[in-house]
């Protein structure tokens, strides 16, 4: 098999991008594919969630095909002079210099692009089990982005790199840059609430997508999006008749409207395939969570 | 002088809380700026915020005070700072160096120094209270640290030493072999690639001028910000994100030795419910928004519970029904934020 197209979740901070990461990512090794979710912010709660034993006792097939990392590119740096250096006190002397750290901190976007390089080695290992000797790659590799701003200047790093250095980091980054900008290695998914701010971020990010780097998005992901949002314009009736019954009615029914409104908005702007995830009440905890959003994401249909 | 630092993640309505906190001190009759970096369009447009150096006074009629935004642009005063403290000879060779314009393209760090050289500029044009509404981000405390890190490495005389000794190295014509002798550097070299460190020396030793003046004034408010007469820090979290933000910059601040003031819980579905339940579709939407709204007030009622005795306060505020245009929706905020407590369920 070739190797897998890096599946990207970006967006604002805050709507969803680890959690709809995880979810599409369990689903995914529930029907037995091997996975790894690529989180670039230390892991919070969520990501304990499906770690724990709660995985193996009710997804014992996931457990085994399920992986979720953090990279810090900072311990990339450190492996690197490693490498150079194979003498521990040699690279130790180096890491715990605080000219070399703080040339590490002040270059600007060398984090950013050490993190790149490592997401491209992992997109392009072959998805065997390593039995051949080379490592594991994986059928979904899911990079759950950072928020818009970062994510962007995440990737313009190698670009910047191509542009404002010579010599050997140079070519990497117009190495990089060529990787990133094909579409053929790159899957994108924009995440998005029914929200002003969000939706905005999301058309804005697309345009630079297709713009700057050539990825079309494969689809939208509408995150937690209300029962009115996929109603039936017999249950808008008959939800906005009652629209004054109550101050949660009229929260909810007024919620519902807006909510459809910029769905059209979005979808006039941005004719893409959509998939609606509700917002989900009364789960019994984060693994609970993580399933029930997972029956709704099915990337296959996208690739 | 009082200032409130808001702190919170991204997609909690924090720059509406920070504005509303403002304004509700301008109807006490305070001069008060609100300071904030990505304000959404339409709180933009009704704070009247522009790119650039200036703050903007909002119109109010109905309160004794005055209450101004400024928009943080990281950029702008980068420039400035550039244009006040080099040399004049300098100043086109910085802002045009490359490692200048790279900074300025991908602003990691940036945001947090600059941060900290505008509430300089802010507090010496005698605003009464100054809200900052910090990075949308769990590093937001970096504002403290940051720039503090930054004076140190700036004063220590390191880097212009380095970057002399690197000139001179290459001046009298040694090769890499001789900068060899110079052992740190050339491993940072063989790394980096030579172009890539003379580049970053080459501009610090350029900044130098800059980095020094600023080291001062950042030490100065830094120390500001850390006093507790002056300076309270408002956490702003959503229900989803209430425990585990509170936590997370309960936890950031005491390691720096503060203390949080209040927690607003921000976009509560506080709503209230029918007695009588209405059939089909309704009932699944109004049940929808009770599964909700129950597990709004378990978290708030979990904040209270696990950080109540770390914190002053802790307030829910509910979500607006439609958003507000204008300066009214930071009006109905302020009320929330005026009106006594709406208390977490015991």
């Amino acid at each position: 098999m070739a190797s897998s197209r890096l599946i990207i979740f970006c967006g604002k901070g805050g709507v969803g991008k680890t959690t709809l990461s995880l979810a599409a990512g369990l689903r995914h090794a529930v029907e037995g594919h091997r996975v790894l979710v690529v989180s670039s912010h230390p892991l919070p709660e969520l990501a304990l969630a499906v770690s724990l034993e709660g995985l193996s006792a009710r997804f014992p097939s996931a457990s085994k095909n399920f992986f979720v990392i953090y990279i810090d590119p900072r311990d990339l740096i450190a492996d690197l002079v490693r490498q150079y250096f194979p003498v521990p006190m040699m690279s130790d002397r180096i890491l715990k210099s605080a000219i070399f750290m703080n040339l590490i901190e002040v270059a600007p976007g060398l984090k950013e692009f050490f993190f790149l390089g490592r997401l491209q080695e992992l997109a392009e290992r072959k998805n065997d089990d390593g039995t051949s000797g080379s490592l594991p790659g994986y059928d979904y590799l899911i990079w759950d982005a950072p928020a818009t701003g970062h994510f962007l200047a995440t990737l313009r790093s190698a670009k910047n790199f191509e542009v404002f250095l010579s010599g050997p980091l140079a070519t990497a980054g117009a190495q990089l840059h060529r990787f990133f900008s094909n579409p053929e290695n790159i899957q994108l998914f924009p995440v998005t609430p029914l929200e002003e701010m969000a939706i905005a971020e999301t058309v804005e990010t697309a345009q630079v997508m297709s713009g700057e780097f050539d990825i079309p998005c494969s689809a939208v992901l509408i995150n937690s999006a209300s029962p009115m949002c996929t109603a039936t314009p017999a249950e808008m009736a008959l939800a906005e008749s009652l629209r004054d019954s109550s101050p949660a009615m009229r929260f909810a029914v007024e919620r519902g409207w807006i909510e459809r409104e910029r769905r059209a908005e979005l979808a006039a702007v941005l004719p893409l395939p959509e998939v609606v995830i509700p917002r989900l009440t009364h789960c019994a905890n984060d693994l609970d969570l993580l399933a029930r959003l997972g029956e709704r994401m099915d990337l296959s249909q996208f690739s | 002088m009082k200032i409130i630092v808001c702190l919170g993640t991204g997609g909690v309505g924090k720059t509406s809380v920070a504005a509303a906190t403002a304004l509700a001190a301008a109807r006490d009759g305070a001069k008060c700026l609100v300071l904030t970096t990505d304000p959404a369009l339409r709180l933009r447009t009704a704070l009247g915020l522009k790119p650039g150096l200036l703050e903007q006074r909002v119109e109010l009629n109905d309160s004794p005070g005055e209450l101004w935004a400024a928009l943080l642009d990281v950029n702008a005063t980068l420039d400035e700072a550039v244009r006040l403290y080099a040399k004049p000879r300098d100043q086109q060779r910085i802002l045009e160096h490359s490692i200048y314009r790279t900074i300025a393209h991908s602003l990691s760090g940036m945001g947090e120094l600059m941060a900290v050289e505008r509430i300089d500029q802010l507090i010496r044009r005698g605003f009464d209270n100054l809200v900052i509404d910090t990075a949308p981000a769990r590093h937001a405390l970096d504002i403290f640290d940051k720039p503090v890190l930054f004076a140190d490495f700036s004063d220590s005389g390191r880097v212009r030493f380095v970057s002399r000794t690197y000139k001179f190295a290459e001046a009298l014509g040694l090769t890499t072999i001789g900068r060899n002798a110079l052992e740190i550097y050339s491993r940072a070299e063989a790394i980096l690639g030579s172009n890539m460190v003379r580049e970053i020396l080459d501009f610090y030793s350029l900044f130098y001028p800059i980095a020094e003046g600023y080291s001062e004034r950042a030490r100065h408010t830094v120390a500001r910000l850390r006093d507790p007469k002056i300076t309270e820090f408002r956490v702003v979290t959503i229900p989803d994100k209430a425990v585990r933000d509170t936590g997370f910059f309960i936890e950031e601040l005491k390691k720096r030795g503060f203390r949080a003031g209040m927690v607003c819980i921000n976009r509560a579905w506080t709503h209230e419910l029918p007695s009588v339940i209405p059939d089909g579709f309704a009932a699944e939407l109004l049940d929808w928004y009770a599964g909700m709204s129950e597990s709004h007030r378990q978290s708030a009622e979990k904040v209270r519970e696990t950080y109540g005795a770390d914190v002053q306060q802790i307030r829910m505020l509910h979500e607006l029904e439609r958003d507000v245009e204008g300066v009214d929706s930071l009006r109905q905020l302020a009320d929330q934020l005026q009106a006594a407590p709406l208390e977490v369920r015991p």
